[in-house]
């Protein structure tokens, strides 16, 4: 039995595990994916890094910056310096002169695989049942293992956190409180183009309206020789109308406005890949101040992080509420 | 005819300083007028901050710049309290019993912090209210919703202070913890005025309630704590002071 088990390897989870065990604390880490990030995705097609996620890390956090600092990989430095377009970035400080942006040569990925070194994290094992007795709580996986431990820690879409609470009567007050949060879906399609790439008028581009939020030019972010490579992003109103389109039917959508917008090319890549993330983005309104903790009758702890639970919001919230959290439960914080 | 306030906007209009506070809050004097109210008449004083687009005022009584013990009230923002006479808080005879006292005197300060459910603005707190009313009141939610973190009101009150060349104040407050904060952050609090309501039909349940527990006033767990501090109405013992 570990001190405490966290479920999700996404940032806030990594950021969370990472501060607890370093501080002495025995940390599982667990994570449906096949690896750990989360939404801080990097998929390789041919070998060649595609950031499926979040396309670039910002912020303004000292602590934040630290860690991204602290990653032994290449970035690019400046990325992105062309931006277009007249719509409005997922983020409304990203581009703010306070704030860096941080982009990697391998993709954003490596910062979630630097987060992660040195944890016990257990990746393809997904958390479908809790239950609570004698003074522990008991994650059971879909694979009929059960991790055991006095502190667990929600660090995913607080839709999924709402879902696993929902058979622990004992939870139903931070469950009314996860409902005040909402997520926003965002389809999203990785298009793989023949011939060279040159460089495009834009390395990111916020098309002002139509179907897609934003346009990256992705292989702008890679080494020579590359294939380009362009990662297109729904709308949030867009993706949750028709989030459940097939692949198909969205890949030819997103393909004619992308050739509407960059030219003919555009329209017909040598592959194109389609992915439905269901909680993309927290939605802005919405996000709360700080993780959540919550001391339960005999003695099991609760602690709830993520993106939602900061209100600076992003990667670098998911990264704060989890070491804010973990600061929570190792006592140095009030309360 | 320029005021002694006047200069101090003079010498703001390049003002920018490490800041105080985690958040490094900068504020910069941007305008002093009159302001008669009903309470008594003041001058009012506008504050630019170099962290979000909300105009912080300090609401002054007489001469306050270089003065030395200036009775002086934090006040946060509620709308509903304030302005729309909610009985949710008691923001509204908090903001009033300030007006009316320190309008009283020579001289005296009320800074009007614009902090809307303390930092997290209106729409938290009204989601607050509604899981209250569905039954939710855990500090715990009311952290996670933003209730609970006020360093940052305390860093620019205190560097609104220093702004107006304040020597030394009296706070007005229940909650010996502000005296504190401020004193972290270079303020000199010469003595605590405990800031206490005269009763009316509205608060009349603390006298009730402070019959029916043991402790002498209502704690944080009750009550979205607005005004980060425990509310005292005439006939009642006042907090212990730790």
């Amino acid at each position: 039995m570990a001190d405490i088990v966290v479920i999700g390897a996404g940032l806030a989870g990594l950021a969370c595990a990472g501060a607890l065990a370093r501080s002495g604390a025995d940390v599982v880490v667990l994570d449906k994916g096949r690896g750990v990030g989360g939404r801080c995705a990097t998929r390789r097609i041919e070998g060649q890094p595609v950031d499926h996620g979040l396309c670039f890390l910002h912020g303004t956090d000292a602590a934040f910056l630290a860690a991204i600092d602290a990653v032994d990989a290449e970035r690019i430095p400046g990325w992105p310096r062309l931006v277009a377009g007249r719509g409005t970035p997922c983020h409304p400080t990203a581009f703010d002169p306070s704030s860096r942006r941080v982009a990697f040569v391998d993709g954003v990925n490596v910062f979630a695989k630097h987060l992660a070194r040195g944890l016990d994290v257990r990746t393809n094992t997904k958390v479908t049942n809790l239950s609570l007795d004698d003074g522990q709580i008991h994650a059971a996986t879909e694979d009929g293992a059960v991790f055991s431990a006095h502190t667990l820690v929600f660090a995913l879409p607080v839709e999924q956190t709402s879902a696993l609470l929902a058979p622990v009567p004992a939870l139903a007050g931070p469950r009314a409180l996860l409902g005040t949060v909402c997520t926003h879906p965002c389809w999203t399609l990785i298009a793989r183009y023949d011939g060279p790439d040159d460089p495009l008028d834009a390395e990111i581009s916020y098309p002002p309206e139509g179907a897609l939020q934003l346009v990256v030019h992705d292989s702008s972010k890679r080494r020579h020789p590359r294939v380009r490579t362009l990662v297109l992003q729904a709308r949030p109103s867009w993706s949750a109308r028709n989030l459940e389109l097939s692949a198909e039917a969205v890949t030819a959508i997103l393909l004619a406005e992308a050739a509407a917008l960059l030219g003919p090319w555009a329209g017909t890549p040598s592959l194109a890949v389609a992915h439905r993330w269901r909680h993309a983005r927290v939605d802005r309104g919405t996000g709360l101040a700080a993780p959540y903790r919550l001391a339960l009758p005999g003695g099991v702890r609760i602690g709830i992080a993520g993106e939602a639970f900061d209100p600076v919001g992003g990667a670098e919230a998911a990264f704060r509420s989890g070491q804010r959290l973990a600061r929570r439960i190792g006592g140095e914080d009030r309360c | 005819m320029l005021s002694e306030l006047d200069e101090l906007v003079d010498r703001d209009r390049d003002h920018e300083c490490g800041g105080v506070g985690a958040d490094n809050v900068c504020v910069r004097l941007v305008g002093v007028a009159q302001l008669p109210t009903r309470f008594g008449h003041f001058r009012i004083a506008a504050f630019w901050n170099n962290r979000d687009g909300k105009d912080h005022v300090a609401i002054i009584k007489g001469d306050v710049r270089g003065g030395e013990d200036v009775p002086t009230r934090l006040h946060s923002e509620c709308l509903t309290g304030d302005a729309l006479g909610s009985l949710r808080c008691d923001c509204r005879d908090q903001l009033e019993s300030s007006l009316s006292k320190i309008g009283a005197l020579d001289r005296g300060i009320v800074l009007y912090l614009r902090q809307e459910g303390r930092g997290i603005g209106l729409m938290n707190k009204v989601r607050a209210y509604a899981l209250q009313d569905r039954g939710l009141d855990t500090v715990e939610a009311n952290l996670a919703l933003g209730f609970g973190d006020d360093e940052r009101d305390y860093a620019i009150a205190a560097h609104m202070l220093r702004s107006l060349e304040v020597g030394s104040i009296q706070l007005m407050t229940n909650n010996p913890n502000k005296i504190k904060q401020l004193e972290q952050f270079g303020i000199r609090v010469s003595g605590r005025l405990p800031h206490v309501l005269p009763p009316n039909p509205y608060n009349q349940f603390y006298l009730e309630t402070k019959a029916k527990r043991s402790g002498h006033y209502i704690d944080f767990g009750v009550r979205l704590p607005e005004q980060a501090e425990p509310v005292v109405v005439e006939g009642m013992d006042e907090p212990e002071v730790g």
